[in-house]
């Protein structure tokens, strides 16, 4: 018993150990972009409304840009399927990342039909699945890495994305900010992708146990 | 599993008084977004880049089998080398569902009499098929002894049952017999089809007058098909009278557009018998480019006539042979 207990100790310090190594990085995005304007919603304003936010640039009264994401080339992540929810005529997350051969599932929850077409860059169409009723739950397979755009083939105001990647990444929140755990100590590079807006990649050198900061201003 | 939920969904929704029940009513919340509520495709703010097909002319409602139909309801618009934008079904509606749909989408042709789609088979290499159809054919054909022949056939239906063809030989010593043939669909139901024609091949000696009838039907999965005609010539001192008998048995090896399909032809003409295996492939995803290769072998006779191999390239010019975006 007493070697369980003292095997145990060791293993907790050992991953106490392992985690203090770590480092993460923090920041945030910004532009002096705009905001895009609201959407004139014209079929199903029932469920979708007379007008709704036009998503493509989210940005704050400060210049915090939401919906970007910050892809960290070279650290490895656990593979993870992805949710899509068709919801009030609008998909939820707007901006994902997703891994490469991920599951996919298409849900919704509006008394309208909507469909789910995930395209790559170039054109070609992954899947596009109806969802005629609200509940329904539709597995696919996303593919192999790269951009995926979302759109709903009845409401062609809708669009969503997947950043499929086995890299770590983080997608900036209302705020701006962004966070990336668990990130061994290391040089890496820092790429920022965004649905509307551009920004150069950026070096970082990681140290374990404690946050680096980093931002990003995008154009 | 979804098609449980989908039930479980509508029969809550029906109970709100939200959500389709019927067949009809599907149609209306849901295919006529893109395909409008009468079917014609005709819609004032379109959703779609891509402008549907519009199933109130007969010629495109008709034209097709049923598993065409619920192939692309279910797989979607590339289930059929068409539109990516057209969503697939499968998962959200059960395949009587989708059956019922097809249905629907028939009744948009408010003309009677057009032949049904489902006795639209495969054509074979040398069965003349009983469908009209919209096509134009390369037939090459080779003998054992380099001896070639290639046929260019056009086709255009003419009314709801009728086809006009024109075909052109060109053989190893020069331009052949130019044929025209006319042929009329007299009994069409299901996945059954009968047609009465008439050929007339315009020989430098004498015209050949050439009565056929052709049919089709499915055994199982088995299209069935078969040709009788006699050439009767104008000037019997310089042709000779003869009796053509062909039939078809094939069968597709999936149900995509591109689609392996194989099969077999028992040829006759007057006492020459052969056996015509052959396989055929749709080149495109909507299966309007198509090429078939086979192989005559003589089951008489065999030292004098040798093997001969034929086939086709078919082009069926009116429909879309690739989708777009």
């Amino acid at each position: 018993m007493g070697r369980i207990l003292a095997l145990g100790i060791l293993g907790t310090l050992a991953c106490a150990q392992i985690a203090f190594a770590q480092g993460s990085i923090t920041g945030t995005i910004t532009t002096s972009a705009k905001g895009t304007a609201p959407v004139r919603v014209t079929i199903d304003q029932k469920v979708c409304g007379n007008e709704l936010p036009d998503e493509a640039i989210v940005v704050d009264a400060q210049g915090r840009l939401a919906s970007a994401v910050v892809i960290l080339t070279g650290v490895k992540r656990a593979p993870a399927d992805a949710v899509v929810t068709n919801e009030k005529c609008r998909f939820g997350p707007r901006v994902q990342l997703a891994r490469p051969n991920a599951t996919i599932r298409t849900t919704s929850k509006d008394p309208v039909l909507h469909t789910t077409q995930a395209q790559l860059e170039n054109g070609r169409t992954i899947f596009n699945v109806a969802l005629p009723v609200p509940g329904l739950n539709i597995n696919k397979p996303i593919g192999a890495a790269g951009t995926v755009r979302l759109s709903c083939n009845t409401h062609p105001w809708m669009r969503g994305w997947m950043i499929v990647t086995d890299d770590a990444g983080a997608v900036s929140g209302a705020d701006g900010r962004f966070t990336i755990d668990n990130v061994p100590p290391g040089t890496y590079e820092l790429r920022v992708w965004h649905e509307a807006l551009k920004g150069a990649p950026q070096k970082i050198t990681v140290v374990a146990g404690k946050p680096t900061e980093i931002n990003f201003q995008l154009k | 599993m979804q098609i449980i939920l989908l039930t479980a969904s509508l029969a809550v929704a029906a109970a709100d008084g939200q959500q389709p029940t019927t067949i009809p009513e599907m149609w209306g919340a849901w295919c006529a977004r893109c395909h409008a509520a009468d079917g014609s495709g005709k819609i004032d703010e379109p959703t779609v880049n891509v402008e549907p097909m519009d199933f109130t002319d007969c010629k495109v409602t008709t034209a097709e089998p049923d598993a065409d139909w619920e192939r692309a309801i279910a797989k979607g618009g590339p289930g059929v080398g068409l539109s990516p934008q057209m969503p697939g079904f499968e998962d959200s509606v059960s395949g009587e569902q989708i059956s019922a749909f097809v249905s629907h989408i028939r009744t948009f042709c408010k003309e009677s009499e057009w032949p049904s789609g489902n006795a639209n088979f495969p054509r074979p290499i040398l069965t003349e098929k009983a469908f009209p159809e919209n096509e134009f054919l390369i037939l090459p054909a080779i003998t054992h002894e380099r001896e070639y022949q290639i046929k260019g056939v056009y086709e255009r239906r003419l009314g709801k049952r009728s086809m006009f063809e024109i075909g052109v030989p060109i053989e190893s010593g020069g331009v052949g017999d130019v044929d025209i043939a006319f042929k009329h669909a007299v009994h069409a139901s299901g996945y059954r089809i009968v047609s009465f024609g008439l050929e007339t091949a315009l020989s430098r000696d004498t015209a050949v007058f050439e009565p056929f009838i052709s049919a089709g039907t499915m055994l199982g999965n088995w299209y069935l098909q078969g040709q009788f005609k006699v050439e009767l010539p104008v000037d019997r001192a310089k042709a000779d009278r003869a009796v053509v008998y062909n039939a078809y048995l094939g069968r597709d090896t999936n149900a995509a557009p591109t689609t392996w399909t194989i099969g077999i032809e028992l040829n006759g003409e007057n006492h020459e018998l052969d056996l015509t295996p052959q396989i055929r492939k749709g080149l495109t995803g909507t299966g309007a480019l198509a090429a078939s290769v086979g192989v005559m072998l003589p089951l008489n006779e065999r030292e004098e006539r040798g093997i001969r191999w034929v086939g086709y390239l078919l082009w069926e010019y009116l429909e879309p042979w690739r989708a777009r975006k």
